[in-house]
């Protein structure tokens, strides 16, 4: 009879090793679905408007599956509505009328091929001219 | 937040999981056919050779349709939980769900006709079943991976994954049947007679899938990559180009195995094709295992084409693995702590210099610890320096640098308590698990070496290595600011490249050193070569960390 290549002793060390290990790395950052267009670069919101901020995703994202916040200064998360835009990875972002100041929009979107994203846009919205 | 983390990463851990169950169960399949031929009338094969097959496909259905239906609720978890509620029926409508439950049945259908093919190897009917079954299996795949989500060539893109997918699981499948049949051949005349039949034999098969996986994998290499800058300058491309470079090891290990057939076929010589081949094929499994690890790791990753602007260029690759001098000196505690609230912020980000200096210490005096580790550890192959098979104990000072400066804010540092710290904050959890595994790891592997009461304990440094790698290619980082963090990550990669590279060559070094006592073929020079390579990949480990610098972000 050979010995197993591997102890059992050996086995349940390694088993306690690798769950350790998964805990340890645990923590993972997540990207598929990302922004490849974004109305704020063309169009920066306008003070005290409320604006609809468009997003083109390069993959088809899950709606109902998917949040966007709208952060003002000192971190504080306001949800905001989304909708389905007309072209392919479109989405639509009702921002309410903002003062002057700096900002971010947090999305959690989750893409059609199962993978959750998360990710901040900055903005800054200026004094009225 | 940690536990969502963690569910995360865990979802994407299972993606790597579900890719070797799924190669297990279609690859067993196509050995029954092609080596096994049990579609022929009154296959050759033994009985018991085939109810050993059968034994891995059934235990590659289990494990698929446990993983599949753990990523089913895995995912549920992480949308509850970043959702703050969860949308059953959104959840259930989606895609990804129906694909996945239909291979989780499948998965369960499968499992009772291997049940019953153990009972009945010789039944075509339930050999056709099962073939039946895998069908659907295969092609539900199509709706699981990056394609379903594109907007162009959706379908043909839906279809080459597949086949890439089919292709590689033929590999590994038939690498892990193998394995099977070699262990099985130390005990049982039936194996050891097929053993060298078998290897001629999948020799076919492995170009096959290994032509078919170039065939598929080079358009969707160009179609999701596009660029040399892409494939060098984002996180997907660097993957795509990690897991080219260990095909290339694991075709040079076929290579090897099927030259043994060649020579068994034409003198009938089967010295290599006994003990050296087989653990060739293990450390082939290392390569091929962290190969399907990147492969899910991938579908997680942004394609480079869609991130142009994002991408690094060449030289601000280079440039992390620069020559240049390590970190000596650190920044205060109180500079830290100071420029922590600006650099965690969503609005008003302020990028902190200290944070970045701080973690540039920290790497660089781990690469210290690394690159001396391993010069000494390349000593202990001469008889000169005894003293030089101390090297892990290296480990052990690693693991107390890192319980000082893993976290400022905490004790022994900072003010923070230990308990209070360790159980109240995910991130010092982890680091003080890593810090742990560091300490062990060094006691452990010194023990193995120094005592021969504890020798079975020499394999745990190879397959910790193996894990500790496969776990650096699939902690990909991608999120926030994807440029700098995939330049981090370049690193990462590289390292869990060489990490999986430490694994196989000791492993190898250990299984050949083992036969050499056995058999006395001259295969511990073999094995000391290995193992040498192990040692220098982990050098080139510690001298990444020598020079690692973090983008200010």
């Amino acid at each position: 009879m050979h010995q197993p290549i591997v102890s059992r002793r050996t086995k349940l060390v390694a088993l306690l090793f690798s769950a350790c290990m998964l805990l340890a790395y645990g923590e993972r950052p997540w990207a598929h679905a990302v922004v490849t267009e974004s109305s704020l670069t063309k169009n920066p919101i306008q003070p005290n408007h409320a604006t609809t901020v468009v997003l083109f995703f390069n993959s088809n994202v899950e709606l109902p599956l998917s949040r966007v916040f709208l952060v003002s200064k000192g971190d504080v998360y306001h949800p905001v509505q989304i909708e389905k835009g007309k072209k392919q990875g479109e989405v639509r972002i009702q921002v309410p009328a903002l003062d002057p100041g700096d900002y971010a929009l947090k999305y959690k979107v989750f893409a059609a091929d199962g993978h959750f994203t998360e990710n901040v846009i900055r903005f800054h919205v200026s004094e009225p001219r | 937040m940690y536990m969502q983390g963690l569910a995360n990463f865990i979802d994407d851990f299972l993606g790597g999981l579900i890719l070797i169950s799924y190669a297990l169960v279609v690859g067993s399949l196509l050995w029954s056919a092609f080596i096994l031929r049990v579609w022929s009338p009154g296959f050759a094969a033994h009985e018991s050779v085939v109810r050993r097959a059968v034994a891995l496909l059934r235990a590659g259905a289990i494990a698929l349709a446990v993983t599949q239906g753990l990523k089913l609720v895995i995912k549920a978890v992480v949308l509850a939980s970043v959702l703050g509620e969860f949308p059953a029926d959104a959840y259930i409508g989606t895609v990804q769900f129906q694909a996945g439950l239909i291979r989780l049945l499948l998965s369960l259908g499968l499992i009772f006709v291997a049940g019953q093919l153990q009972q009945t190897p010789d039944k075509p009917s339930s050999w056709n079943l099962a073939a039946i079954l895998i069908v659907p299996l295969v092609i539900a795949g199509a709706w699981l991976v990056h394609g379903v989500g594109r907007f162009e060539d959706r379908e043909q893109l839906m279809i080459l994954t597949v086949l890439h997918q089919f292709a590689a699981a033929v590999w590994f499948g038939g690498v892990a049947q193998l394995l099977s049949l070699w262990y099985m051949s130390r005990q049982s005349q039936e194996a050891k007679t097929l053993w060298p039949v078998a290897i001629t034999r999948f020799a076919l098969l492995g170009v096959s899938s290994v032509v078919l996986l170039l065939l598929t994998g080079l358009p969707l290499a160009w179609t999701y990559v596009g660029s040399w800058d892409g494939l060098l300058g984002t996180g997907y491309g660097s993957l795509v180009f990690t897991k080219i470079l260990l095909l290339m090891v694991a075709l040079g290990f076929a290579y090897l195995n099927n030259r043994a057939g060649r020579l068994w076929l034409e003198r009938r010589q089967t010295e290599g094709l006994d003990n050296k081949v087989p653990h060739y094929i293990e450390a082939e499994t290392f390569i091929l295992v962290g190969t399907l690890f990147i492969a899910a790791t991938l579908s997680s990753q942004p394609p480079s084409v869609d991130i142009k602007e994002l991408t690094a260029t060449v030289s601000e690759v280079t440039e992390m693995f620069a020559p240049r001098m390590p970190r000596l000196t650190s920044p205060t505690h109180e500079q830290l702590l100071a420029g922590e609230p600006g650099r965690v912020a969503v609005v008003d980000k302020v990028p902190s210099p200290a944070a970045t200096e701080w973690s540039d210490y920290n790497h660089n005096m781990s690469g210290i610890f690394l690159t001396v580790m391993a010069l000494v550890a390349m000593l202990s192959y001469s008889k000169r320096f005894e003293w030089a098979r101390y090297w892990p104990l290296g480990f052990v000072g690693l693991s107390i640098f890192l319980f000082f400066r893993s976290d400022a804010e905490t004790w022994p540092l900072g003010p923070i308590g230990f308990w209070e710290s360790t159980f109240g904050n995910g991130e010092v959890f982890q680091h003080r698990i890593a810090t742990l595994l560091a300490f062990a790891l060094g006691v452990l592997e010194m023990r193995a070496r120094t005592n021969r009461n504890a020798r079975q304990l020499r394999y745990l440094f190879p397959i910790l290595c193996a894990f500790g790698g496969i776990l650096l290619l699939t902690h990909a980082h991608a999120e926030f600011e994807l440029k700098s963090e995939y330049l981090i990550q370049s690193t990462h990669t590289a390292m869990g490249l060489l990490a999986v590279i430490v694994a196989s060559g000791r492993w190898l070094e250990l299984r050949l050193a083992e036969t050499d006592e056995r058999y006395a073929v001259g295969g511990v020079l073999e094995g000391k070569i290995a193992g040498f390579i192990a040692i220098l990949a982990m050098f080139l480990i510690g001298l990444i960390l020598l020079v690692y610098r973090e983008p200010l972000f």
